[in-house]
């Protein structure tokens, strides 16, 4: 469990640098894809309900760090769509695509709806998305285009990032 | 009742998500009333470090790309400004003239600081927000530079030095800077011609106009397509006449008592690699006054 979590914060935090360097480039209307956010969906949907949170608990931590969102508003929403993947686990298998592109695009909404929710309850203080705005959808829409090569570059590193009883 | 080690153990595995969720909240408690600044500090030092190694890397490889296309050309040049080269050696003994003569017009100006009473110190965008909800910009420069939380921080472009933002958090080697355009960014500006005072937000994004709020009413006769709006100093972390934007569209709303101006940055935000922190050179302390956040 443990070489599992810290192998998926490796990576998550990899991801975020990722982000926030190199995929400016190929952003958007100034959206990016949330490549950390999908990792976080798969590690959690293949591991269940203890290492995707913890994952997504210490990722959201250190993107915290690298922005100017309060410290813990990451840390609540990774922690949060997490939990709602891990939910699925066990529950159906995943194809190549389309389930890669449902899981994508409605952990983004579910993302959406954390923030949202942090928003009301901090209410002034922290940023929600704006359903009704074009940022929302396109992440979505990336988020879900990106994830069925992520999910595919992700399943050689299972023996890293699933723990045996997730691979059961 | 019996006891079961593998249900206690599957209630404790269910029990993680709640337990990590509540700590994220007591984060947010805390860092959102600012009681520790702390910790976000050590995080943006410590990560920062490696977020620099990221952007480099990347600057690496497409610097490297860049460079064996660019050997080609310098080779063809090389030969070309070798002829230009005796030509300009004969002028240099003029510049030189011309140079020192202007060195002392600047002294005698007090311009050679650039803003009087600041010092810049240059650095070069490493980073921007991992996320698309909030926006900003990392430095490569930090409190070892001598950058400061709530330094103005500038631009240069086509000529113009115009307002990028201000610092937020200063790591020790890398500082995050919020934009003109981020939503939580407000700077007291003035129309540089009517001299109409405002505050100037940004909408969210770096493509969206910023908007001036609280413009006098009367000004809707006199401002016009193209109007320069620059920062006003007043009570605030920037200094005076900095470019913030250009007069896009003036909307008047019958029930309010000013007047609402879009603004076209000066700055193309996409396209800025250097900035320019502006270290006060008094001890009067960056950010004394209001200003920047609300």
């Amino acid at each position: 469990m443990i070489r599992s979590i810290l192998f998926s914060c490796l990576l998550l935090l990899g991801c975020g640098y990722v982000q926030s360097t190199w995929l400016g480039s190929i952003a958007l209307l100034g959206v990016t894809p949330d490549l950390a956010l999908l990792v976080l969906i798969w590690v959690s949907y293949k591991n269940g309900i203890v290492e995707g949170p913890c994952s997504g608990f210490i990722s959201g931590l250190a993107e915290d760090f690298l922005s100017a969102a309060p410290l813990g508003f990451n840390a609540f929403v990774k922690t949060a769509v997490a939990t709602c993947a891990s939910f699925l686990h066990g529950v159906f298998f995943i194809d190549r695509v389309v389930l890669p592109f449902v899981l994508g695009a409605l952990g983004t909404l579910a993302k959406a709806l954390a923030a949202g929710f942090l928003a009301i309850l901090f209410s002034g203080k922290l940023r929600g998305y704006d359903l009704l705005g074009k940022e929302l959808w396109i992440e979505a829409a990336y988020n879900g285009l990106a994830a069925p090569f992520l999910f595919l570059l992700l399943s050689p590193l299972k023996r890293l990032l699933v723990t045996e009883r997730g691979r059961e | 009742m019996s006891y079961d080690p593998l249900k206690v153990r599957e209630r404790g595995r269910r029990a993680a998500a709640p337990i990590l969720l509540a700590a994220s909240l007591l984060c947010l408690t805390i860092s959102t009333r600012s009681l520790v600044g702390l910790p976000e500090r050590v995080g943006v030092t410590v990560l920062g470090f490696f977020q620099k190694g990221f952007s480099a890397l990347g600057g690496f490889v497409s610097d490297t790309l860049d460079s064996i296309a660019e050997l080609r050309r310098l080779r063809r040049d090389y030969d070309e400004l070798s002829a230009k080269l005796e030509r300009f050696t004969a002028m240099e003994r003029g510049m030189a003239d011309l140079r020192a003569e202007n060195g002392r017009l600047k002294e005698q100006l007090g311009f050679a600081q650039g803003e009087a009473g600041y010092e810049r110190i240059a650095a070069r965008i490493v980073a921007k927000d991992p996320g698309n909800l909030y926006s900003t910009i990392v430095i490569d420069k930090g409190v070892e530079s001598g950058i400061r939380k709530n330094m103005p921080i500038v631009a240069f472009q086509d000529g113009i030095e115009g307002l990028v933002g201000r610092v937020v958090e200063a790591g020790l080697g890398t500082s995050l800077v919020v934009p003109l355009y981020d939503q939580s960014s407000y700077v007291a500006c003035r129309l540089v011609n009517e001299r109409h005072e405002g505050l100037v937000a940004g909408s969210g994004g770096a493509d969206d106009p910023l908007v001036m709020r609280f413009v006098k009413k009367r000004a809707k006769d006199e401002v016009q397509f193209g109007d320069l709006v620059s920062t006003s100093g007043y009570e605030s972390v920037y200094p005076p006449d900095i470019a913030v934007g250009r007069v896009k569209r003036v909307r008047v709303l019958e029930y309010q008592t000013s007047v609402e101006i879009d603004l076209d940055p000066v700055l193309d935000f996409s396209r800025i690699e250097y900035v320019f922190a502006f270290k006060p050179l008094s001890a009067r302390p960056a950010g004394e006054g209001g200003g920047g956040t609300p």
